[in-house]
């Protein structure tokens, strides 16, 4: 080990990177989606208040406008003693967006609604439309059984079922807690943790093929040991991942506190009262996207309980853990990239030989898949502990908890995992860049690693 | 005095022997030809001196003691495929190769500019590499082998790329190292660079050292003792190849007495193409 030669190489590998367009662009992007992600349903909610439609309404049924209250969606306007047809030509002169027909009471009693409109009138309208339509439908059929009660009885027959969770903390003491948090942060981490593995572990490949290809690394290894080269070029690009993160980070947070400052009480007024209720509710009879995390981050505005399992997580954990495991998780499969780039000359060839490198870590990212939904999965267990998977895996099982002495083992296997395939990616290495004009196989890394 | 020895070197890959006990010494200050068919074990010989490949059997001594790791700063390599990085600049490129070699950077910086300026390209710091033509990526790469000031230059088939005019220049600065005191491994297939070139020759086929040892020994252990005279007289100029006893002062005698002039009188030396084809091919070539 030549510290000198190690640091120079660090040097040459990080400042090329770090001035590639790429990086650059890179940076500057990702804050900014995270942060409009920041912002998008506050946004929403502000451009819904302001789309209040003026409404026309012919019932010929009877029954129905009185279900048709005014809200901030819609405004609602008996026009019931009008001619529909005559209407429909008059829509702008009166000053209406739509034009709501509905039907009189057929002898199922049942009635159809038919609207009119310029410009669509938008699923959320209809589907808010439809479901006050079928109350009065529902309610005049009650009414027409003529028993006493009947509609009391109904209320109280609907069954409206909510479950609450509460984790049993160690002290036994009770937290309220919400799967649908769980899932989405157990996927984000799972999500990340593989896409910054399989990103900078890439990049370490790809500079191995260039220096072949290039010839350049034979001068290299007459002034660097070959094993120093490829810990420096691994060091180097580790640096350039934290730097990457460092700046997402800030970015994120500048942005984010910017937006805050300039927008921050506009945005708020979008939030307020009625407007998330009538979001909430859109979401759930809405768009028909019944995942249960929307459903539970929107319900009756329980913002309490979110807020609760947010401040449940053990963010402290989750971060120290993270970076433990991007950085053991990058280190094994940097080597064992680095190891599959000596071996070929340019990028197209590395394809093949890459596979059983890339497999494990995509086992990795669907048993993380799994883990979101079943943290308990046996399956999800030895995942995150198995060393090619633990990294993406165990980051998935942490949001739901996990043991300390599961972490250190698994910590503990993915260390020593990672030093064993160093030692044996740096002998392959040391052979594989100096092989030119044949295409390696396995077999042939096989035959480098048992070299003396 | 011999600056690199190599000691029964051996390499093999797997059942594949690269090179076999090989015995050879570089002596400081001289020019040594390694020469030997494409294939012979050259560049694993080279690349075991540089510590790029450690041999299977056999040491290598620098200076008397057995090779070590920092000893690779005192060597100054060009490989035979020329490689440097393309989307780098041609200056941190120079001084990127200059440090790895233990160079400070300001001696780097300072010594770098001299070549430069020395080779004409003192206009191409700035350029990336991709941009240079090939001959000025060869001059960049020459310069960045003997930055550094190595006792032992190691260069295979350093004219390779280059036009006559460059390949001068290079030649040139060869000698010129050389002149200072510098060590140099010259592996090439030009046996006119050679002869030119070379104090010393070591020749490798089929993974072993045929033979080595000083150029005109060679050249005249491998000569049929022939002696070329050139004369004229009253029929013209003439050229007559005859063997050393029938050349002799009693020949030259009898032909200034007959009043023949004698135009030149040679000793007829081998062509070093001529010996390195008799050696591998193991067969003698006709001389004429």
């Amino acid at each position: 080990m030549n510290i000198r030669t190690i640091g120079l190489v660090i040097g040459r590998e990080y400042n090329t990177r770090v001035r590639k367009k790429s990086f650059l662009v890179l940076t500057f992007v990702v804050p900014i989606l995270f942060a409009a992600l920041c912002f998008l349903p506050s946004i929403i909610m502000l451009n819904m208040k302001e789309q209040t439609k003026e409404v026309a309404v012919v019932d010929q049924s009877g029954i129905v406008m009185p279900y048709l209250e005014n809200g901030e969606a819609a405004n609602y306007y008996d026009y019931s003693s009008y001619d529909p047809d005559s209407l429909k030509n008059r829509l702008e002169a009166i000053g209406k967006d739509i034009l709501v027909v509905v039907s009189p009471i057929d002898s199922a009693s049942n009635v159809s609604v038919q609207t009119f409109s310029k410009k669509p009138a938008g699923v959320d309208f209809s589907e808010n439309l439809a479901s006050r339509v079928s109350r009065a439908v529902e309610d005049y059929r009650i009414k027409s059984y003529d028993i006493e009660g009947l509609d009391q009885i109904m209320n109280d027959v609907k069954a409206r079922t909510q479950v609450k969770e509460y984790s049993l903390g160690k002290d036994g003491k009770e937290t309220v807690s919400e799967s649908g948090i769980y899932m989405i942060i157990s996927m984000v981490l799972g999500m990340l943790i593989y896409m910054f593995i399989a990103m900078f572990s890439g990049m370490v490949m790809s500079s191995v093929i260039e220096e072949k290809s290039s010839r350049v690394v034979e001068v290299l290894v007459s002034s660097v040991k070959s094993i120093d080269l490829m810990f420096g070029k691994i060091i180097g690009v580790a640096l350039v991942a934290l730097t990457q993160f460092a700046l997402w980070i800030l970015l994120t947070a500048m942005i984010v506190g910017i937006g805050g400052v300039a927008f921050g009480p506009k945005l708020l007024q979008g939030m307020q009262g009625d407007n998330a209720a009538q979001m909430s509710e859109m979401a759930i009879s809405g768009t028909g996207l019944h995942m249960e995390d929307a459903v539970a981050m929107m319900e009756d505005g329980d913002l309490k309980t979110v807020l609760t399992t947010l401040g449940n997580i053990p963010w402290g954990q989750l971060i120290i853990a993270f970076f433990i495991y991007f950085l053991l998780g990058y280190l094994l499969y940097a080597s064992l990239f680095a190891a599959v780039g000596s071996a070929v000359e340019n990028e197209a060839d590395s394809n093949q030989l890459q596979l059983p490198v890339t497999i494990p870590l995509l086992i990795g990212f669907f048993i993380a898949l799994m883990a979101m939904r079943n943290p308990y999965n046996p399956v999800v267990w030895w995942g995150s502990m198995i060393p090619f998977t633990s990294p993406i895996v165990m980051l998935a099982r942490i949001p739901y908890g996990v043991p300390f002495w599961e972490l250190a083992l698994s910590i503990a296997l993915l260390a020593v995992t990672f030093a064993v395939c160093a030692w044996a990616s740096a002998k392959i290495y040391r052979a594989g860049i100096l092989i030119f004009g044949k295409k390696s196989t396995w077999k042939d890394l096989w035959k480098w690693l048992k070299q003396k | 005095m011999a600056l690199i020895e190599c000691k029964e070197v051996s390499k093999s890959f797997g059942p594949k022997i690269a090179l076999d006990r090989v015995s050879l010494d570089f002596q400081e200050g001289k020019v040594t030809g390694l020469l030997g068919p494409n294939g012979a074990g050259k560049t694993t010989l080279i690349r075991i001196i540089n510590r790029i490949t450690i041999p299977s059997g056999g040491e290598v001594f620098f200076k008397g003691r057995p090779i070590r790791q920092e000893d690779v700063e005192k060597i100054g390599y060009m490989p035979e495929e020329r490689g440097l990085y393309r989307k780098m600049k041609v200056g941190e490129q120079a001084m990127y190769l200059a440090q790895l070699k233990g160079m400070s950077r300001q001696d780097a910086v300072k010594e770098l500019k001299q070549w430069f300026i020395r080779f004409g390209i003192q206009d191409w710091w700035n350029k990336k590499v991709e941009e240079l033509s090939k001959g000025m990526a060869q001059k960049l790469q020459f310069i960045t082998t003997v930055v550094h000031k190595p006792s032992l230059m190691i260069l295979d088939e350093p004219f390779s790329g280059f036009d006559p005019v460059n390949a001068d220049i290079v030649r040139k600065e060869i000698l010129r190292l050389r002149d200072d005191g510098a060590t140099i491994i010259l592996s090439t297939h030009d046996m006119g660079s050679v002869e030119e070139l070379c104090n010393d020759i070591a020749l490798i086929d089929k993974s072993r050292l045929v033979i080595t040892g000083d150029v005109q020994e060679i050249r005249h252990k491998y000569g049929n003792d022939n002696i070329e005279v050139e004369y004229t007289d009253e029929d013209g100029r003439h050229t007559e190849v005859l063997p050393r006893e029938i050349a002799g002062n009693n020949t030259l005698k009898s032909f200034i007495d007959r009043g023949i002039t004698v135009n030149s009188y040679r000793e007829l030396m081998p062509r070093m193409h001529d010996i390195f084809i008799s050696l591998v091919t193991g067969k003698e070539e006709e001389q004429q």
